[in-house]
């Protein structure tokens, strides 16, 4: 720690390794939105929207950046008006801290179309396998396209985790809810 | 003559004697040798991110918990991380401490069960009984200190929820005594063993290349030669204080990692004796003070409800990987919008879909054994009947168990209704 106020806030602080990532990425995309968020233990992560015309090459850029890139999670999500899929990325992780990197591309619902990125990294079909079935997002050139979790007699055109009327259906619950509220019929969530 | 060859397809599980969780591999095979592995998922799906949509962020604590028996605090803790992310909670730092501790505990516990597993596949099984003697005492340790064997509920967000007192803490200095007796007798079997070596040297080996591109994680990760530990390159909480770094295959065998089954079992022995030490070392250094942020739980539920305002990521190395949770709130709302766990099975299970090519049907299930899968149970049964499917309910089944315990013993007595909740009402 350093005794001397004074120097603390004149110091001039080297730009940590995401600091420069965000950068860079910044430089090769200028439709990107970069930001670095620091969490309260001093954690700092890259966000990145990027539009999904420019998805693809960012991640392309990204294993360009770091060959050993780890792509450690694709989030599908339900955003209202739009459908969002979200990857975690860890890089530079051959010392500490590794930059942890998040991709966000969001797509209208009525063209929920994002391009596949499985030649890229090859374990993003798995999560795109489940984006495409929890949320329906549409892959394009996706290699598998069978379901990955829901049976295969799950009904056509629902999508458990839409929050709009494509979700399940008030007839498709059975027993859900909280166990207090089971007793008194299960309909109500 | 000519020699006809031919392939030939096996489903292998979801029920299968030698996989202890619900799984389907569809194999192709040439004679024994596995040409191509298909791997179906969904035998336990259980639609806890659909039934999290209608619960609040302290409910959603306890669904994660329950999530996986063996790794129920990684889940805890990993979607505290995330929502103390996004709501910006720091967290007191004799919280910490004890998360490492009951966290490290866990690891112990877990990669004792694992190894095991491994052994009791190769038919081994006084290794098995040695070993899980030994993680007995692990568990009542957790138990002792946490009130419970599995599920522990340490973890709540903003801290911890019980403290480690002087008496808990002579109970852990006991546990670590005792493994440090134990830890050689079971490192000897697994490392010198002729038995061992020869079943798991070269089975199931997952190169660099396939470990990369398949994303995998945690001790599969680390025996392909991916040095990668989540607790060190997040700097999570107090565990850069405590000196952690990966393991890797070559701090324990002295050799390079050739990414078997004998390096990822290798990486456990190395984490066992690491979180001995990592649990040593925070007891030591513990300083006091507060265990909470908030005080209640109604107050944190409140404060939740102003905080949460954007999106949280939490990342931890659970005893199989590395475990993300993400979690996307709104200022007002009670509940998540969004909460996605990823367990680290997931990525491990690919890639050892791909390790196996190429190797003998006999190694399979070792080799699935060897990433330490963790799905759970499975909720219900379909039926094919005259060509059409059908799908069983709890209640069927118990229905037609009860009708064929009378056709046996018509004189039979008591009451067949359920006691309590089943799945199905």
């Amino acid at each position: 720690m350093n005794d001397n106020p004074v120097n603390e806030a004149n110091e001039v602080k080297e730009p940590t390794k995401a600091q420069k990532v965000a950068e860079t990425i910044a430089e090769h995309f200028p439709n990107a939105q970069v930001e670095v968020r620091v969490n309260k233990w001093g954690r700092e992560r890259v966000w990145v929207r990027i539009p999904r015309e420019d998805y693809k090459a960012l991640m392309r850029f990204i294993k360009e950046l770091d060959g050993e890139a780890h792509y450690s999670i694709g989030i599908e999500q339900d955003l209202g008006e739009e459908l969002g899929f979200l990857s975690h990325l860890a890089i530079h992780y051959d010392d500490a801290p590794a930059v942890s990197l998040i991709v966000d591309v969001r797509v209208p619902k009525d063209d929920p179309v994002i391009p596949d990125i499985s030649d890229v990294f090859p374990i993003a079909t798995q999560y795109e396998r489940e984006a495409a079935e929890m949320v329906g997002i549409v892959f394009e050139g996706i290699p598998d396209r069978r379901r990955l979790f829901l049976p295969d007699d799950f009904p056509e055109g629902i999508y458990p985790l839409r929050l709009d009327d494509k979700g399940i259906p008030e007839e498709m619950v059975h027993n859900a809810g909280h166990p207090y509220l089971i007793k008194k019929g299960g309909k109500r969530a | 003559m000519t020699k006809v060859e031919y392939w030939v397809k096996i489903p292998f599980g979801p029920i299968h004697p030698g996989l202890e969780e619900p799984e389907k591999f569809i194999l192709t095979l040439d004679g024994e040798r596995i040409v191509d592995v298909d791997v179906k998922l969904g035998y336990n799906l259980r639609g806890i991110q659909w039934i999290a949509m209608r619960r609040n962020y302290i409910q959603i604590m306890y669904l994660a918990e329950r999530i996986c028996g063996i790794c129920s605090f990684s889940h805890n803790h990993t979607y505290t991380r995330a929502v103390e992310e996004a709501a910006g909670i720091e967290v007191p730092e004799r919280a910490e401490y004890i998360r490492v501790i009951i966290g490290e505990l866990e690891r112990i516990h877990s990669h004792l069960l694992n190894l095991g597993v491994l052994a009791h596949d190769i038919g081994y099984d006084t290794v098995l009984h040695l070993t899980w003697l030994a993680r007995e005492k692990v568990m009542d340790t957790l138990e002792a200190v946490a009130g419970n064997r599995v599920n522990y509920s340490m973890v709540t967000i903003g801290g911890v929820r019980r403290d480690i007192d002087e008496k808990r803490r002579r109970i852990i200095l006991d546990m670590i005594k005792y493994y440090k007796e134990v830890f050689p007798q079971i490192e000897d079997i697994f490392l010198h063993d002729p038995t061992i070596e020869a079943r798991f040297r070269d089975c199931a080996v997952i190169s660099r290349r396939v470990a990369m591109e398949q994303g995998a994680v945690g001790p599969t990760g680390r025996g392909s030669g991916i040095r990668d530990d989540a607790r060190w390159s997040e700097k999570l909480g107090v565990y850069p204080d405590l000196g952690i770094k990966p393991v890797m295959p070559q701090d324990v065998t002295g050799e390079r990692p050739r990414g078997d089954v004998f390096d990822r079992m290798a990486v456990r022995i190395g984490e066992l004796w690491q979180s001995l030490e990592l649990i040593e070392h925070a007891l030591d250094q513990m300083p006091d003070g507060k265990i909470k942020a908030f005080p209640k739980d109604n107050v944190l539920f409140a404060k939740l409800r102003l905080l949460v305002d954007g999106e949280g990521i939490g990342r931890y190395e659970a005893p199989r990987g590395e475990l993300v949770h993400y979690v996307r709130g709104k200022k007002g709302s009670d509940k998540p919008l969004r909460w996605k766990p990823r367990e680290p099975t997931f990525p491990n299970l690919f890639a050892v879909a791909e390790g196996v090519k190429g190797d003998q049907v006999a190694d399979f299930v070792v080799a699935v054994a060897s990433i330490d899968p963790c799905l759970s149970c499975t909720d219900r049964v379909a039926v094919v009947e005259d060509g059409k499917k059908r799908v069983l309910t709890e209640k069927d089944l118990l229905k037609a168990s009860i009708k064929k315990t009378r056709e046996i013993n018509p004189a039979i007595k008591g009451d067949p209704t359920p006691v309590g909740f089943g799945c199905s009402r």
